[in-house]
């Protein structure tokens, strides 16, 4: 998941996008004192933009619904190995020209493959805005890979995902954990998968997946940066208009999880240093603002070393000498998600006592008014340095699109998660922490 | 450790094209013409940054602000003008030691006071010490800029040196140290530091975790009564603010703060560059890869050929467009990737060529590297080239003041290394100046010198992967010398 769309979640909870809208500059202190401007091409590609002169540099991130979601049972593999397959090269560009391009300006180049959408991105100086629109679109229009790069490519994923397993010995447990607090394969698989399906996927799975999902009627285009509107809108004319749009694009599957009472499970490898556990609460479906009261309990529970469970866990107890817990959104399906390694079974067994009966705390007492205080103010913070460059803000847009989060309603966001109260913290996690949303593993190394 | 969320890997991703077998094209509408060649550019925007203001206090502290109108945020840095080449030299990482005493706690207030002080503002705290320098930064929400000042000046003026926390900030620090091991370039590029600084104050921070017992807390305090001063520091300011009112704020806090005699000298001894082969390897069990460098000293950034030599770094190892990946991998197909980096002291500064190669191809790929160094100092270079990489590091400046702590960083590194401030707001105009000539002038007096080579890999593979350089020193991964081998035997 991208660093901004841990912050966008309230997707399923607003409205869809109206229609191309700008504001005037709002409060400084929103994180969103550039105008942004909105509208669609007839080809059906979404496109946002955001002149902000600060600096003589632009990012442009052309994102595409072809994340993991989009794949089928036995294709698990199949969007990131076609992210990987979009540097091959295109009509007019050869393989990984598109990052010698970019290069050669002193721009930077990446891309990101998440649950929903993959991601292409680029800061370049700004007078290279043209450059970046034509490397985009003749690999939105006419990508073009050999069968030798496909395999390469194919191979090389393998082997590093066998690197990571060989390197990561807590990483399987991750792909189990996830599957069981979300049990729906297309919200629940892995982007990499076992690498088994990666390895029976065809030219054809690739042909199709790139038929119908990298085209301009399933794809955000946002540029924010040193721009001219007008120059900026005559260029992404120039570039995409003409690119036929694809078939229609259906929406992704609606989660279906049916859990009615926990979910305990043991995961045991001798081969691995210590034991540990995963403890999740899948938080599906919320209700309107359960996402505000979320992010705020996570920074409350998880961020900075006074936090509550860091206190509780590595300074008070002592119980874990790893501990890590946030909060993760799946287009829209929320879970808290903590993981604990420990020294010894029974200090993994007190550790997560010790968890739970934090959660009981918050069931049964209301969060003082100084400690909220410091959460939102730590929640601030972030919201803030995440938005602090203009790939940051650019990625957020593309992530807010996706979310379906009207862009007018940007400015006022910030507010909405300084409101969370400690009654709503206390009404949630009474509704939401229960049984029913929990999902255990135990790993024991024995 | 979270499988749905990776960085893309370049480095994979710029792998060599297979042979190629049968198309997979998919079919595209009819171009325009427009699409066949890149677009020509736009005019081009120079970078234009904010002037330094430098307010002098009573007591010597300096406070140098650069406003950033509109940023919600403000960065706040005490730059204390004493880094890793001021720890005795008996006594590595005194300096690092020190400044993570400084949110420990106070006489009044325990570590876990601070902390909730730092937390309770929504700051983010951070300490980092290079050879040259330390920084304790502070970010936070603009409107606590009072209550932010307040606790930088109790951290910094009042810290309590506590045995507890000492030890337990030892043993943190320790743990860190012996995670980087895992790191096979964090592991070769010390060690090539640990050899070109031999005997010189710089090599106090090349040492491995096993030296941080020696230090104790009398050595940490020590340390910091002989830095800590305002005469010695400079306080910077990023932010929507405005120089004098901010500087007022600071001066009502720092002033008491007593002036002191500095014992440091204006710059630490120039290390003198490498003159004879060495070819070390260090046994990494971990390896996948060999990794190499080969690297020797260069100027200091306070030096004429500064920028002559960032061009030539750049057309040489910048990016997959320069000489080293073009020969190494595209072309003889030696390396995986082949870059070149540079990194700058008070004093000096460093350069290498960094490759990553499998074992068989260690003698050719070092080699080529020592080839590609010759012949950038010997043959003709072509223009374009020398353009081609002046318009790279131009375009990336103001990547480097995008973020709000790049920002502030990059301010404090000109302010603690003083130096002029056509580093900060016109080093663009500075690379335009540079011309092939200059460049070759550059190449000519740093590229011909005796490189060190360090190697990185596993030590099974020393034997025939070794066997033609005449001698290889052996060292273990923290960098302990073991034996030497020749033409790849221990004799």
């Amino acid at each position: 998941m991208s660093k901004a769309t841990t912050l966008l979640l309230t997707a399923t909870l607003l409205l869809a996008a109206g229609p191309p809208s700008a504001w005037p500059q709002k409060a400084v202190s929103s994180g969103w004192r550039f105008p942004i401007e909105e509208y669609r091409l007839n080809n059906g590609l979404r496109v946002i933009l955001s002149a902000d002169e600060t600096l003589p540099l632009v990012s442009v991130v052309l994102a595409y619904g072809a994340g993991s979601i989009r794949e089928q049972q036995g294709q698990a593999g199949l969007a990131y190995l076609m992210e990987n397959l979009m540097f091959q090269g295109s009509e007019n560009i050869g393989p990984l020209q598109h990052l010698s391009y970019i290069q050669r300006t002193g721009g930077i180049v990446n891309a990101d493959t998440t649950l929903d959408k993959a991601v292409y991105y680029q800061t370049l100086p700004s007078n290279q805005l043209a450059l970046a629109l034509w490397l985009e679109s003749d690999r939105m229009r006419s990508l073009q890979i050999t069968a030798g790069s496909l395999e390469k490519r194919r191979e090389e994923i393998l082997a590093e995902h066998r690197r990571r397993l060989a390197t990561e010995p807590y990483l399987e447990s991750y792909s189990v954990f996830d599957a069981s607090l979300y049990p729906d394969f297309p919200y629940g698989h892995p982007l990499i998968g076992t690498g088994g399906d990666l390895e029976s996927l065809t030219e054809a799975d690739i042909k199709a997946f790139y038929a119908g999902c990298y085209i301009p009627n399933n794809a955000v285009l946002t540029i924010v940066g040193d721009i001219q509107i007008a120059r900026t809108k005559e260029l992404v004319t120039k570039y995409f208009d003409p690119i036929p749009p694809g078939s229609a694009v259906s929406p992704p599957p609606r989660p279906n999880f049916e859990q009615p009472r926990e979910v305990v499970q043991m995961m045991q490898d001798a081969s691995l240093p210590s034991p540990g556990f995963h403890l999740g609460y899948r938080l599906f479906p919320p209700q309107t603002g359960d996402a505000y009261t979320l992010k705020i309990l996570e920074d409350l529970l998880f961020r900075g070393r006074t936090s509550r469970l860091y206190t509780r866990i590595m300074k008070r107890d002592l119980t874990a000498y790893y501990f890590w817990g946030g909060l993760e959104n799946r287009r829209g399906v929320l879970a808290l998600k903590i993981f604990a390694l420990n020294t010894t079974d029974v200090m993994a067994e007190r550790c997560q006592k010790a968890l739970l009966s934090e959660f009981e705390k918050l069931k049964v007492g209301l969060v003082s008014e100084d400690e909220l205080n410091k959460a939102r103010r730590l929640f601030k913070l972030d919201y803030l340095q995440r938005l602090s460059t203009g790939l940051d803000r650019a990625l957020y847009l593309a992530d807010a699109a996706f979310a379906e989060i009207p862009l007018q309603a940007l400015p006022s966001e910030l507010e909405k998660y300084m409101k969370v109260s400690s009654q709503s913290l206390n009404l949630l996690v009474n509704r939401l922490f229960v049984p029913g949303n929990k999902v255990v593993l135990n790993i024991r190394i024995r | 450790m979270r499988p749905q969320s990776r960085p893309f890997p370049i480095v994979a991703v710029i792998a060599l094209a297979a042979a190629l077998v049968g198309s997979l094209t998919v079919p595209a509408a009819a171009q325009g013409r427009f699409r066949r060649t890149p677009p020509i550019p736009d005019s081009f925007r120079e970078l234009k940054l904010p002037e330094i203001q430098s307010i002098p206090m009573a007591n010597g502290l300096t406070v140098a602000v650069t406003p950033q109108p509109g940023s919600p945020l403000l960065t706040l840095q005490v730059v204390i003008r004493a880094g890793e080449s001021d720890s005795p030299r008996d006594l590595p990482y005194t300096a690092t030691l020190a400044a993570r005493m400084m949110d420990r706690g106070t006489k009044e207030l325990s570590a876990d006071d601070m902390e909730n002080i730092v937390e309770s503002i929504g700051g983010d705290l951070s300490v980092t010490v290079s050879m040259d320098y330390t920084v304790l930064t502070l970010q936070v929400l603009a409107e606590y800029l009072d209550r932010a000042l307040d606790t930088l000046r109790l951290m910094v003026l009042e810290p309590e040196f506590r045995d507890l926390e000492f030890a337990s900030t030892r043993r943190t620090f320790f743990y860190e140290l012996q995670d980087r091991n895992k790191n096979p370039e964090f592991v070769g590029h010390r060690h090539l530091l640990r050899i070109l600084f031999e005997n010189n104050p710089y090599q106090t921070a090349t040492w491995g975790e096993d030296v941080l017992k020696y230090v104790t807390l009398k050595d940490a305090h020590a340390f910091y009564n002989r830095f800590y001063a305002p005469n010695n520091t400079v306080f910077v300011v990023a932010g929507d603010v405005d120089g004098p009112a901010i500087a007022r704020k600071i001066g009502q806090r720092f002033a008491a703060w007593p002036r002191r005699l500095i014992d440091r000298p204006a710059a630490p001894p120039a290390p003198t560059p490498n003159t004879k082969e060495r070819v070390c390897f260090l046994d990494h069990p971990g390896s996948e890869d060999a990794v190499i460098f080969v690297g020797n000293l260069v100027m200091p950034p306070s030096a004429s050929d500064y920028y002559p030599f960032l061009v030539l770094n750049q057309a040489l190892g910048g990016t997959m467009n320069s000489r080293l990946f073009m020969s190494l991998r595209e072309s003889k197909g030696f390396a995986y990737a082949a870059f070149s980096e540079a990194e700058f002291f008070r004093a000096c500064g460093v350069f290498w060529a960094k490759a990553r190669v499998a074992p068989e191809m260690i003698h050719a790929a070092v080699q080529e590297i020592i080839k590609e160094f010759k012949a950038f100092s010997s043959e003709k270079v072509v223009p374009a080239e020398i353009e081609e990489a002046k318009s790279f590091l131009v375009g990336q400046l103001p990547l480097k003041f995008e973020s709000p702590d790049r920002y502030a960083d990059r301010l404090a590194w000109v302010v603690a290394l003083g130096l002029d401030a056509g580093h900060w707001n016109r080093a663009s105009d500075n690379l335009m100046l540079v011309n092939a000539e200059k460049v070759i002038e550059a190449a000519q007096k740093y590229l011909p010198m005796t490189p060190v080579v360090v190697i990185v890999g596993k030590m099974e593979w020393a034997g025939a992967a070794l066997k033609d350089f005449d001698a290889v020193e052996i060292y273990d991964s923290t960098g302990a010398f073991k034996t030497i081998l020749r033409q790849g035997v221990e004799k």
